[in-house]
């Protein structure tokens, strides 16, 4: 049980910098994600908690007392390696036992929590393997098990899923969250998997370039991203950016033009950057006979391609960018940018529509959902209750 | 079908030949020298492969030499320690080498391996003269600090290579699960280490117990000769008999413990010991 509070953490590697100036606190009995793609420097953040790396400056305290100088062994922490990290030369029940040993527990209590473990994890039959005889998903909760057996301040978690297949990673994720809700101990988990990190996570730190972008809940993230990475980022498929272009408080984007309110054409005509516009595949639906009309920006679609999920659908078509300038989004996101006159879109619509790849679909944005950001900061516009209001139709 | 068979046919074949071969080829002299060991001094020339009679004079003649059992306790003595101080500082350095990083680890390691390439016998004039005047020469000392100079940079190369395979992380698992650096180190690195310390062990007890340049050049007496200096000063039962007989009986004395030393050691050569420690 622990509050884990870092206040303005930098580390620098030679001539590189993988973390700067990161300041956050992890309240008590927290699980907490650090999500990035790989090289932003969660793992370093994660290691200078744990104690393997000592932070170039800033303070990290837990409990309000400061570690930085304390020994990795000393501090108390669980950490469970994305490798497992399993003694190979020791059995099931040495490994889960080795921290215990090292702490001086009487041989007692040594077999009693043990065993306690081994049946939360369901290792039972395996407490006399070796770490060899053991499938990856079982070999991940004997780490896990290793863990918990401490009864630690804190678990660090450092991507203990992304060796596992699929189906097993999903499991795995379910039986985590279920055995951090159980015990109650603070859980710093570092995951490149924006999934992992939004369906675990109390709260997200979103790291990109060793910088910390943006703390929240997933919904915050999701719903209100601060810039543009954490919006391309969070959600799977990827947020839809459009380029856009702003003339007095009029707002012009390829699919259509609209009216800003004054606080955010105030904003915008700040800026220096040229626009960029944003929003969610499900924030597009099909404009039919049946369905009621449509009161955002409507616009026909060829669709390119078709994805089918079962409980969802998923339609890409290309909008024409011409005479718009090119966005320049950051790197690491998968979203390309390449074609000078068009850019991808998604929609994500029923499934019961029955759209092939070929078709031609009269879509509908909502226009109140629309994010914009200021393309030469990656910064966010912040937003009154609505961004736009009044839609101009083409 | 029938042409993959006589594929894998021919090449089981080819593979099978030439394993006898290369077997036939290196124990042949092996044999040869166990035979003439086993022949009455009489019988030496005749040139038989094997011994019609079986006899141990030869063997009796070597023990009953003072200066053979006192040679033998000499290269067992002086193997050994060099074996245990070149494997055992092999270990700390390989692994800060491995682990650490400061300035001049890399050459540290080359000149490790320039060193041991180097020709012995171009140092034993040198040598000779040195340890004259610091008084190590036909001391067990003298020698263990001569081998040493050539088998601790092999043990280093060995172990380090070992290490290197080793995954970091289960050090750091060690080191967070409540271990001291040098707890981790005896607990986790070192039995995982073991294959390659028991290879290391083994190649430099092999450079020790055979050497001949330096054992025959730095010492004078039985206070340190070890047997392939002393089998050197044999002499025949009459000063118109070769020693060959004694020669061969004394050869086979010293090449049982290293073929028992092997055999032993390789059974803890245990490949992929540290198989399941990491997901590959």
């Amino acid at each position: 049980m622990a509050e884990i509070k870092l206040s303005n953490i930098s580390k620098h590697f030679a001539a590189t910098i993988a973390v700067e100036e990161a300041s956050f606190t992890i309240s008590d009995g927290e699980f907490f994600i650090l999500v990035g793609p790989s090289g932003c420097g969660k793992s370093t953040l994660l290691n200078m908690i744990v104690g393997l790396e000592q932070p170039t400056t800033g303070e990290i305290s837990v409990d309000g007392q400061v570690v930085n100088e304390l020994d990795p062994k000393d501090r108390n922490m669980a950490m469970v390696f994305q490798s497992y990290a399993l003694y190979p030369h020791m059995s099931v029940r040495e490994n889960m036992a080795f921290p215990l040993r090292l702490a001086k527990l009487s041989q007692q209590e040594i077999d009693k929590r043990v065993t306690r473990a081994a049946v939360v994890l369901e290792l039972e039959d395996l407490l006399n393997r070796k770490p060899r005889a053991l499938s990856g998903g079982q070999r991940q909760r004997v780490a896990m098990g290793r863990a918990i057996v401490r009864e630690p301040k804190a678990f660090l978690l450092d991507e203990p899923l992304s060796n596992l297949d699929a189906k097993l990673r999903v499991q795995m994720r379910t039986e985590i969250a279920r055995l951090q809700r159980r015990l109650g101990t603070t859980t710093v988990y570092v995951t490149h998997d924006q999934t992992e990190a939004m369906t675990l996570g109390d709260r997200i730190a979103v790291l990109y370039k060793g910088r910390l972008l943006q703390i929240g809940t997933p919904r915050e993230l999701y719903e209100c991203p601060a810039n543009l990475f954490v919006a391309g980022f969070i959600g799977s498929p990827t947020m839809n950016f459009l380029p856009a272009r702003c003339k007095d408080s009029n707002l012009e984007l390829p699919l259509g033009s609209m009216r800003l309110s004054e606080t955010m054409s105030q904003q915008v005509e700040l800026s220096e950057g040229p626009v960029i516009a944003a929003f969610r595949p499900e924030h597009l639906r099909i404009v039919g006979e049946k369905n009621s009309p449509c009161d955002g920006v409507q616009f026909e679609a060829q669709v390119e391609l078709v994805e089918w999920l079962g409980a969802d659908l998923f339609i890409y078509f290309y909008a024409t960018t011409e005479g718009f300038e090119a966005m320049e989004l950051p790197e690491n996101l998968d979203i390309t940018t390449r074609d000078k006159d068009r850019q991808l879109l998604v929609a994500r619509i029923d499934p019961a529509t029955g759209i092939g790849e070929g078709g031609t679909v009269n879509l509908c944005m909502d226009v109140r959902r629309l994010l914009f950001f200021d393309s030469s900061t990656g910064e966010r516009f912040r937003q009154d209750k609505s961004n736009v209001i009044s839609i101009r139709h083409q | 079908m029938t042409t993959t068979k006589d594929h894998g046919l021919s090449e089981r074949l080819f593979w099978g030949l030439g394993s006898v071969l290369v077997v036939v080829y290196a124990l042949i002299p092996v044999f040869w020298i166990i035979s003439l060991s086993l022949k009455r001094s009489a019988d030496l020339g005749d040139g038989r492969f094997i011994s019609a009679t079986v006899s141990l004079e030869h063997y009796q003649a070597v023990f009953s030499d003072p200066q053979f059992p006192a040679a033998l306790w000499n290269s067992i003595g002086i193997a050994g320690i060099s074996t245990l101080a070149a494997v055992m500082l092999g270990m700390f350095a390989a692994y800060a080498i491995v682990r650490l990083e400061f300035p001049g680890r890399r050459l540290i390691l080359a000149t490790a391996l320039a060193i041991a390439m180097f020709p012995p016998i171009s140092i034993i004039g040198p040598l000779f003269n040195m340890w004259r005047v610091l008084g190590l020469y036909d001391t067990w000392f003298g020698l263990i600090l001569t081998y040493m100079t050539f088998t601790l940079p092999l043990a280093i190369w060995i172990l380090s290579a070992f290490f290197r395979s080793i995954p970091w992380d289960l050090e750091k698992a060690a080191r967070i699960d409540g271990a001291t650096p040098l707890q981790a180190f005896i607990k986790v690195i070192v039995p995982l280490a073991a294959p390659g310390v028991f290879t290391a062990a083994i190649l430099v007890f092999m450079f020790a117990w055979n050497d001949f340049v330096f054992a025959i050049s730095l010492t004078s007496t039985n206070d340190a000769r070890t047997v392939p200096a002393a089998i050197a000063f044999f002499t025949g039962s009459s000063r118109f008999e070769q020693p060959t007989g004694s020669i061969a009986a004394a050869s086979v004395v010293v090449t049982l413990p290293i073929i028992i030393v092997v055999l032993l050691f390789q059974r803890r050569i245990v490949a992929g010991l540290t198989t399941g420690a990491v997901k590959e």
